[in-house]
């Protein structure tokens, strides 16, 4: 039986996967702690196929990689009875009621017929389809298919929980319900999560730490609250009056000075100090009505991580 | 926190391994199959011929113990020859083949309806509705998969085929109360398996792969159904065909006859033609036609036809009417017994290569079209 490392949730070194000209992974190595995680990056970045990777559905062409400290290459099955998967897409097992149809999907695991059944009840229930769970799921909305498709991938109570898009063609209210499942699962439930998704609020919603992919490389990871840090020579500035002599003069002392709407964002030269701003502002009889250490959102660290691509 | 979280629990209950990971499969999808109404219906009427193996079997039974129940019944034998009435005990392996030859005919018809109502959704609606992804993410290969959808096939047609065979074997047993009858008998029983697995494995596997190369299953059933009825029927017209060219040439060797006295105006030809010509030219016909089934190909065209073949040679159908055959008084009505009831005689591996040929390319198939995640949509 493969030995586990608990401090690893999974770890990828060196993996390329192709798909005859394209390359889908390109030597990706990283590696994740238990937590919530999430998977960033655009369209044809890798995310899916990293996501194939670690389920051992696809071989790689070069490169190892080890999911709860098992091999993808020589144990898929034992990892897919670990794991709980969410696909993108609409799927679905035909002609049955969304209480067979989680109740199946444990079996699928290796669940005892009655124990997928009552199983199978308790999730229907957390996932918020009880009422539901004798319709035909041909007829279950959108929303409540992705909740479906959830339920069907935590019937077997797994370690890791993949979400691929999970809030995709959902309305608000209901992409809400999907985003605090996620994150009662994760921060709750002692079940770690990764969270592929386009929508960086939703990661940000539910997620601790990122990857984010880019033509099949990594290109940052990290924990968000790292990534958001506070910058030290960064600052957003908001004067009660005009801006524009003050922002004068600050540039010929030496700052970067940048307009974003009311507010100013000045980065102060290595040799300056906080007093500058203070400074100028007394000297053009300014008030200072608001000043704080800049801080990135995850929109930012995104795009500058783009930029590297 | 609420003092009892009944939102999530977790679940410390045991995974059972991989080995029969193909059973919720096949569990699942027996469960779906049944819901259809037309289906159920259709098990029961293939029961019927069942039923009357059974009758046969028991009355046969009860014949070789001359018991008086089947006193009664003897006038209406009569269709059979006395020989074999005279002697029941000598003709039981006979008797037995050719009953289970006449149920398992019936039960090949009842098979492929039902292969027509089961098979087709198997695959197809899975790509239809995107599920592969559902299964192959979970602790399943490829081939559970597969093994699971065949075990839906198997399941019903074994309900048709290998159970009522069993349940007639043991109404026979209990009916002859004649300990011989086992290691008579037995042999035939497990022929009968054979052949039922056999129907099982080559169809099963080629409405799997029919099944995978369309998402919409209407289209897999018209497959289906070409294959089935329409390699019978064209089959059937290639025979016809070459029959009626044996029979001219058979009559235009007898100098009498210059044209068929089967033709539109039978009842005239006869009357203008010597009757014994006649006679004479039929029998050549039959003895050219029983001649000619050990090589004519022509049935391996048909699926089904080429299923009967290898049932044919496995039960030694043609053999036990050749044991009956002689039963009879001349060669003319010999040939006119055999000729009407035998089938076609070609080697069994011609049949059996074509059916291995189906099951290859089948496998390939499926194999093709259904390959993991990476080569999914």
């Amino acid at each position: 039986m493969p030995g586990s490392d608990e401090s690893i949730l999974f770890e990828l070194s060196g993996v390329t996967k192709t798909y005859g000209a394209i390359t889908a992974l390109n030597d990706l190595s990283l590696r994740a702690k238990p937590g919530a995680i999430g998977l960033l990056g655009p369209n044809g970045s890798g995310k899916t196929t990293m996501i194939r990777t670690l389920l051992g559905l696809i071989d790689t062409d070069a490169g190892t990689g080890r999911v709860l400290g098992m091999d993808v290459q020589k144990h898929q099955l034992d990892i897919r009875r670990k794991i709980g998967f969410s696909p993108e897409d609409e799927c679905l097992f035909p002609g049955v009621a969304g209480i067979e149809f989680v109740a199946y999907a444990g079996e699928l695991v290796g669940m005892k017929n009655k124990d997928a059944m009552q199983r199978a009840h308790e999730v229907l229930d957390y996932v918020g389809l009880g009422e539901v769970r004798y319709r035909k799921v041909e007829s279950y909305s959108s929303g409540m298919k992705q909740r479906l498709k959830l339920a069907a991938a935590i019937v077997h109570d797994p370690k890791l929980l993949i979400l691929d898009e999970p809030t995709n063609g959902m309305d608000p209210a209901g992409r809400e319900d999907m985003l605090h499942l996620a994150h009662d699962l994760a921060h709750h439930k002692n079940m770690s999560v990764l969270f592929s998704s386009h929508l960086l609020p939703d990661v940000e919603a539910v997620c601790d730490y990122i990857i984010v992919l880019g033509a099949g490389r990594l290109l940052v990871q990290g924990d968000i609250a790292t990534l958001k840090a506070a910058h030290n020579r960064c600052f957003e500035v908001r004067l009660k009056t005009d801006t524009e002599i003050f922002a004068r003069e600050i540039t010929s002392m030496g700052c970067v000075v940048r307009q974003q709407g009311e507010m100013l964002l000045v980065e102060i030269p290595p040799s300056g100090s906080l007093a500058m701003l203070w400074q100028a502002a007394a000297r053009h009889q300014q008030q200072i009505r608001h000043l704080r250490p800049q801080r990135s959102t995850l929109e930012e660290v995104f795009l500058n991580a783009m930029e590297h691509v | 926190m609420p003092i009892i979280d009944q939102g999530y629990q977790h679940w410390s209950g045991e995974l059972s391994g991989h080995t029969w990971r193909w059973l919720a499969v096949t569990r699942q999808g027996i469960k779906i199959t049944l819901r259809n109404r037309f289906l159920r219906y259709v098990l029961f009427a293939a029961w019927v011929p069942a039923v009357a193996l059974v009758t046969i079997l028991s009355a046969w039974g009860l014949l070789e113990r001359k018991s008086s129940m089947v006193s009664t019944f003897i006038q209406f034998m009569r269709f059979m020859n006395p020989g074999v009435v005279a002697d029941p005990r000598y003709y039981r392996v006979d008797i037995w083949r050719l009953s289970y030859g006449y149920f398992l005919h019936f039960e090949l018809f009842f098979s492929m309806i039902l292969i027509l109502l089961v098979g087709p959704s198997l695959i197809s609606q899975d790509l239809r509705v995107n599920a592969l992804p559902l299964y192959f993410s979970r602790p399943l290969r490829r081939l559970d998969y597969f093994v699971g959808k065949l075990g839906i096939i198997v399941a019903f047609l074994g309900m048709v085929l290998i159970v009522p065979a069993v349940v007639a074997y043991i109404f026979g047993l209990l009916f002859s109360l004649d300990i011989r009858v086992i290691p008579d008998t037995l042999g035939i029983l497990l022929e009968v398996v054979a052949y039922g697995l056999i129907i099982t494995l080559s169809a099963g596997t080629l409405i799997l792969a029919l099944s995978g190369l369309s998402r919409n299953s209407r289209y897999v059933a018209l497959m289906w159904l070409g294959l089935w009825f329409v390699s019978s029927v064209v089959s059937s017209v290639l025979e016809g065909v070459y029959h009626q060219q044996m029979r001219y040439a058979a009559y235009a060797q007898t100098p009498q006859i210059q044209e068929s006295p089967l033709g539109s105006d039978h009842n005239a030809a006869k009357t203008r033609h010597d009757w014994v010509a006649w006679q004479k030219s039929q029998a050549a016909y039959r003895a050219a036609m029983l001649h000619d089934r050990q090589t004519d190909w022509r049935p391996l065209i048909s699926y089904t036809g080429d299923l009967s073949r290898i049932e044919d040679h496995l039960l030694g159908l043609n053999d036990a009417w050749r044991k009956l055959a002689k039963l009879e008084p001349s060669i003319t009505a010999r040939n006119r017994l055999l000729a009407q009831y035998t089938g076609p005689q070609f080697p069994w591996y011609w049949s059996g290569a074509v059916l291995v040929f189906l099951f290859g390319l089948s496998l390939c198939i499926l194999n093709l079209s259904i390959r993991s995640l990476d080569r999914l949509k």
